[in-house]
């Protein structure tokens, strides 16, 4: 519908606009990709709502569900030679099945960036801080980032020597927040005393900070310093963008896909059910597709949920503004309304020349309906001026072409 | 001022009174419960709705109610993307698959055709019978379940029991457990961070059976 691709399309051109500013390049891609890329390290459940089918000589294709990978090998195969770091957004629709009787939808869309050839704190908080100010400019109130870390937590499964089943397990308990059954969970797999300590105490902390000094204080398993190093120098970056009071540790965020390497972030907004953009970072992508060590973080927005979620805080389509004038012209020469219309857009403004042969009256109550601004009646003598009807005040004037574009050109001003 | 933490409370059935009790023992007494859909509660930062059981786990995933009691049975059914926070002990039952009496059918390895199964639990049911490897038509029912072998509608049923009282009145017999199940305290994912607070807390008291 016309006025919802309006709303959405608004919402592109801000991100589009925030992106841009901070440095970062437009990209597309492809929306059929080989099933086998798009699947690189992608984790089951994103992989099973994949689109597939077959090319002409049998090799599988998909749907992509996500964008990161694209971007990720038309890097690898298309822009090895650019300096690094790069910086590339886009906007695009991704294609999932969903089972869920929430999400009917099949085709989302999707705004994102991705940062690519660095692996410091500083590029992790510009990323984290890019999605913050780009969610606000949409005018997004009372926004809160919380953030894991897909490394620290692959790490700690890893030193209680779970098995695939059991870490499944453990992901989910960790994730449902489920202080009960995880305590049980740990007890009955033998965590050794200090790493369960840890593991209870990281569920409940909410600061990167605490986060950082408790991974610190109980260095049960090896590299935990290094973690709370990592942890402490993201709290840091993200003070210098003033962020750090926003962004909250929460380390059920393990990410649900498997290539989040370090830090994974989730956006939200209070009185919104879902969260409204993710990301983190993926330092081992680029090598499984192309052998190419490089590090990358990135982000993407969905749209729909942004709308959805702007719509929860009382945004409403009319409060976009709207400056388009648009005036109906009407003639008995059609060569005469071709012309004045031609020329009103050649200013600016939207011309719709009349092509049915409706009464005066009816004419009018179209353009009301429609959204006109003016009517105007162009006469075939073109000595003569115009008849301007103005739709909202129904009073009705002559003026010369000139003198009425002048006319919108001085409103306009205003 | 912050908003009211919204809990959903089933409308009807098994788990409506035993809801209430526990809220009412965690210091939340429902100030109307006659033929309303919503009630203010003696503590001010709560209010509640009462809605059906099966579609507490919607509301909840979509934010409209931020906490919520619903089975375990009917989260798993609905494929909800909520936070299973809490099993709070009572409203325990089987879904389980059941068969007439007489039936040749004594296991599910026994399902040779496609027999028809009638369910209120299509999406559970269709799992269960494709990880056993067995092919099975599934018809989603609306309550009442037991009487569709008895009219031939299906040769199986998939249906909570409690007792097995209500399946040998009906001259049925369990062959196989789906899932087991209870009540759940649930919770939207991201109220759960809006409202941490308050959330926990009541986790603590309803962990003690609302003591």
């Amino acid at each position: 519908m016309p006025a919802e691709v309006k709303y959405q399309r608004h919402i592109e051109e801000k991100l589009r606009e925030s992106f841009t500013l901070w440095g970062y390049e437009e990209v597309r891609s492809p929306t059929i990709e080989y099933l086998e890329t798009l699947s690189t390290d992608l984790g089951s459940e994103l992989a099973q709502s994949m689109f597939k089918f077959q090319d002409f000589d049998g090799r599988m294709l998909a749907l992509r569900p996500e964008m990161t990978t694209p971007v990720a090998r038309m890097i690898t195969t298309r822009m090895f030679s650019t300096p690094e770091p790069i910086r590339l957004f886009y906007i695009s629709n991704v294609f999932r099945y969903s089972r869920s009787y929430a999400e009917r939808g099949r085709e989302f869309w999707q705004a994102g960036v991705e940062l690519i050839g660095c692996d410091g704190d500083r590029a992790d908080g510009e990323v984290i801080s890019l999605l913050a100010s780009s969610l606000r400019e949409l005018g997004l109130n009372q926004l809160r980032l919380d953030l894991g870390h897909a490394g620290l937590f692959k790490k700690m499964q890893k030193s209680a020597r779970l098995d695939s089943e059991k870490e499944q397990i453990f992901r989910t308990l960790i994730g449902r927040r489920d202080r009960v059954e995880l305590e049980k969970f740990m007890s009955t797999n033998d965590f050794p005393s200090e790493l369960k300590k840890l593991v209870l105490d990281l569920c409940e902390i909410r600061k990167l900070r605490e986060a950082a000094s408790a991974l610190d204080r109980r260095s049960s398993f090896r590299k935990a310093k290094r973690f709370a190093r990592a942890l402490s120098a993201v709290a840091d970056v993200l003070s210098d963008y003033h962020l750090e009071d926003e962004v909250y540790f929460d380390f059920s965020l393990t990410g649900r896909i498997e290539y989040y390497t370090g830090i994974v972030f989730e956006a939200s907004v209070p009185g919104f059910g879902f969260s409204i953009g993710a990301g983190g970072r993926y330092d081992d992508l680029l090598w499984k597709l192309s052998e190419i060590r490089t590090p990358a973080v990135g982000f993407a927005i969905e749209i729909e949920k942004c709308l959805q979620a702007l719509h929860s805080q009382g945004s409403r389509l009319s409060t976009i503004p709207d400056d388009d004038v648009r005036v109906l012209v009407n003639s008995i020469s059609n060569e005469r309304a071709v012309e004045t219309a031609s020329l009103l857009r050649k200013s600016g403004v939207v011309a719709i020349t009349e092509v049915t042969d409706r009464t005066r009256k009816k004419l009018i109550e179209y353009g009301k309906l429609a959204r006109m601004n003016y009517i105007v009646v162009v006469e075939s003598d073109r000595k003569k001026p115009l008849v301007i009807y103005d739709v909202q005040s129904g009073t009705k004037r002559r003026l010369p072409t000139r003198g009425f574009l002048q006319e919108i050109r001085r409103s306009r001003a205003e | 001022m912050k908003s009211k933490i919204r809990i959903a409370v089933p409308n009807k059935g098994r788990l409506k009174q035993p809801t209430i009790d526990i809220l009412m023992r965690s210091g939340i007494k429902i100030l109307k419960e006659e033929r309303v859909y919503d009630s203010e509660t003696s503590n001010p930062r709560f209010q509640v709705s009462f809605m059906r059981a099966f579609d507490i786990p919607l509301y909840i995933q979509y934010g409209a109610a931020d906490l919520g009691f619903t089975g375990h049975d009917i989260i798993v059914e609905r494929d909800a993307d909520v936070l299973e926070i809490l099993d709070v002990g009572f409203g325990r039952c089987n879904l389980v698959v059941a068969v007439p009496k007489n039936s040749q059918i004594k296991t599910i390895e026994d399902i040779t055709d496609v027999p028809r199964v009638a369910t209120e639990y299509p999406n559970t049911s269709r799992k269960f019978f494709t990880s056993k490897g067995k092919q099975v038509e599934i018809l989603a029912v609306r309550g009442a379940t037991e009487l569709a072998p008895i009219l031939g509608l299906a040769e199986i049923i998939v249906d909570v029991s409690t007792t097995g009282e209500t399946l040998a009145k009906n001259n049925l017999r369990q062959i196989a457990v789906v899932l087991e199940s209870s009540c759940r305290f649930v919770c939207n994912k991201i109220a759960y961070r809006t409202f941490e607070r308050e959330v926990r807390e009541l986790i603590d008291t309803l962990k003690d059976g609302g003591e």
